[in-house]
């Protein structure tokens, strides 16, 4: 008798052991990844890092990348949010469990894990080289084809999240406001959006942090641009592009630059991160 | 006015010695993706009367009221075949508008589902698509409706709060008043208080007894005791067969089928 007790008392031990010992890993690493980006890149992190401009080497700081940074990122999310939400409405309100939704899902689940510098190189095809052509190179790179560019990678995060959240929604909500003799598109857009809109957020919100760390689609669509822009049809730099630029450079201030924007948008991603879960939990509406 | 045509309503069922058959069911058969659930169904449901439907778990029985308002239509490769007649037309009838089959029959689930927006905007929601009334018209339906479902002293200073604050038995009284405040002439219960504790019960089959007077109320039921304390009229399915539809008190009392009997004495389901 005692001696089923006993063990089953020692593999709980044992499994707690480990999983605990997991979660230990995966904090020291987030850990250390803060704490050396803070480190190395504290000799930088000061006023001059976000009213400088690149231009000025050394002497100057981040701050066209950040805000080229901030309008990419708002373009990409600007485009991809009504596009993306819309889709995932149709694949969980009108096209689930059919054969076209079930391919639909599969074919942006592929979209999903595509190589980012795929977007770059596509949008680059499809934007950048026909607007020079077009306009006899007066205007090719820019910060709206690096915006379409992360749209397209937001996109599928957004409709991966809108499909699935609608999907969470107990089919009762339906039969309830149909039995009130609502039709379906009014059923949708206020009252299912209504009920799954916390999570559709944070899938917005997560598709934002996602995309504030991308590099690779931006080299050959925003390009660069050491001088501060708004406009979105100029070249335009971003934090990731200049963390990768400055990280190649020989000198040490360069280093604790790109330290101190790599410190930038990591604290930006996590405050997103911590932003999403607290509209989740805030909002999280429960139906049982 | 509404309580002079209350008053009215009321008066016409007492002088009718017998009462009038608001919904007639003629060999009705269901079936899911080919699975014959309903077996020739024939029953006249009277109006303004409680006809409760009992029976085992997968009888029938929810199956049968979910054709009422065909509310099943929303999933497909299921069919109904059959006529069921509500005041002389036929509601499976494809050229039936589903708009005024849902005003005219208005539904309660078995979870209560508020909509995710204020007390006050859940009551509205429905009469707003179906009417257009002035701010004060409709305050005033609103009022009406939670006060018909028993509901008003409880939430009229909290009309503007999130309906999801509220008690699960005060949820599905807020569900109830939804589906009066469009004044339909039929009220479906399903299984309207297995998701409740006793004393919420308590006031909900408290409520159905008052709404009689108003709405022709079906109510499915998985508990006896339920079906015998609120309802006039009792069915009982077995196997998607109405096995014996009568009086509450006979059915309970000396049921006329040994099927029945079996059930309700507990020798089976």
């Amino acid at each position: 008798m005692s001696s089923i007790y006993l063990r089953r008392r020692i593999t709980n031990w044992l499994a707690m052991g480990f999983s605990a010992l997991a979660t230990l890993i995966g904090l020291t690493f987030l850990a250390w990844i803060l704490w050396e980006t803070l480190r190395q890149g504290i000799s930088a992190l000061n006023f001059k890092l976000f009213t400088g401009i690149t231009a000025n080497g050394d002497e100057g700081g981040l701050a066209n990348a950040m805000v080229g940074s901030l309008i990419i990122n708002f373009l990409g999310i600007a485009i991809a949010t009504p596009i993306g939400v819309l889709a995932g409405t149709w694949l969980a309100e009108y096209a689930n469990r059919t054969k076209l939704g079930e391919t639909i899902r599969f074919l942006n689940d592929i979209l999903l894990s595509a190589p980012s510098i795929v977007m770059g190189l596509f949008v680059y095809t499809i934007i950048v080289l026909p607007s020079t052509v077009l306009t006899h190179g007066s205007t090719s790179f820019s910060g709206f084809a690096g915006g379409v560019a992360l749209a397209l990678i937001a996109l599928p995060v957004i409709v991966r999240t809108t499909d699935e959240m609608l999907r969470l929604v107990p089919s009762t909500l339906r039969e309830a406001a149909l039995s009130l003799g609502v039709p379906q598109w009014k059923l949708t857009m206020q009252i299912l959006i209504r009920a799954a809109r916390s999570g559709i957020i944070t899938g917005v919100l997560l598709a934002l942090a996602r995309i504030s760390g991308e590099t690779a689609p931006l080299l050959f669509t925003a390009f660069g641009n050491n001088y501060m822009t708004l406009n979105p049809i100029d070249k335009m730099s971003s934090l990731p592009q200049i963390i990768y630029q400055y990280a190649n450079d020989p000198g040490d201030t360069a280093h604790a630059m790109a330290w101190a924007g790599a410190f930038v948008v990591t604290m930006f991603v996590l405050l997103l991160s911590l932003g999403s879960r607290l509209v989740f939990s805030r909002n999280k509406v429960s139906h049982d | 006015m509404t309580d002079s045509a209350l008053a009215v309503n009321t008066a016409q069922t007492m002088a009718a010695p017998l009462a009038d058959t608001k919904i007639t069911v003629r060999n009705l058969h269901f079936y899911y993706n080919g699975f014959h659930a309903l077996k020739g169904i024939n029953m006249d449901i009277p109006e303004k009367k409680v006809t409760a439907i009992i029976g085992p778990s997968g009888c029938g029985k929810s199956t049968l009221l979910r054709i009422f308002n065909r509310i099943y239509a929303i999933y497909p490769k299921l069919e109904a075949k059959g006529d069921i007649v509500l005041d002389g037309e036929n509601i499976l009838d494809p050229g039936y508008s589903m708009n005024r089959l849902r005003s005219k029959v208005g539904m309660v689930f078995q979870k209560p589902v508020p909509f995710p927006m204020t007390i006050f905007e859940n009551v509205a929601y429905g009469i707003r698509h179906h009417e257009k009334l002035s701010k004060s018209d409709m305050e005033g339906r609103v009022e009406q409706a939670l006060r018909s479902a028993a509901l008003w002293d409880e939430v009229k200073d909290k009309l503007k709060q999130n309906a999801l604050g509220l008690s699960g038995g005060q949820q599905q009284r807020l569900c109830i008043a939804r589906a009066i405040a469009l004044k339909p002439e039929v009220l479906l219960l399903d299984e309207p208080t297995s998701a409740l504790d006793p004393i919420a019960t308590s006031r909900i089959e408290q409520l159905v007894e008052e709404l009689k007077s108003e709405f022709t109320i079906v109510i499915v039921t998985h508990n006896m005791q339920q079906a015998a304390r609120c309802s006039d009229l009792t069915a009982f399915m077995y196997m998607g067969e109405l096995i014996e539809f009568d009086n509450t008190e006979k059915i309970f009392t000396k049921p006329g089928k040994k099927q029945t009997e079996d059930y309700i004495t507990g020798r089976f389901g």
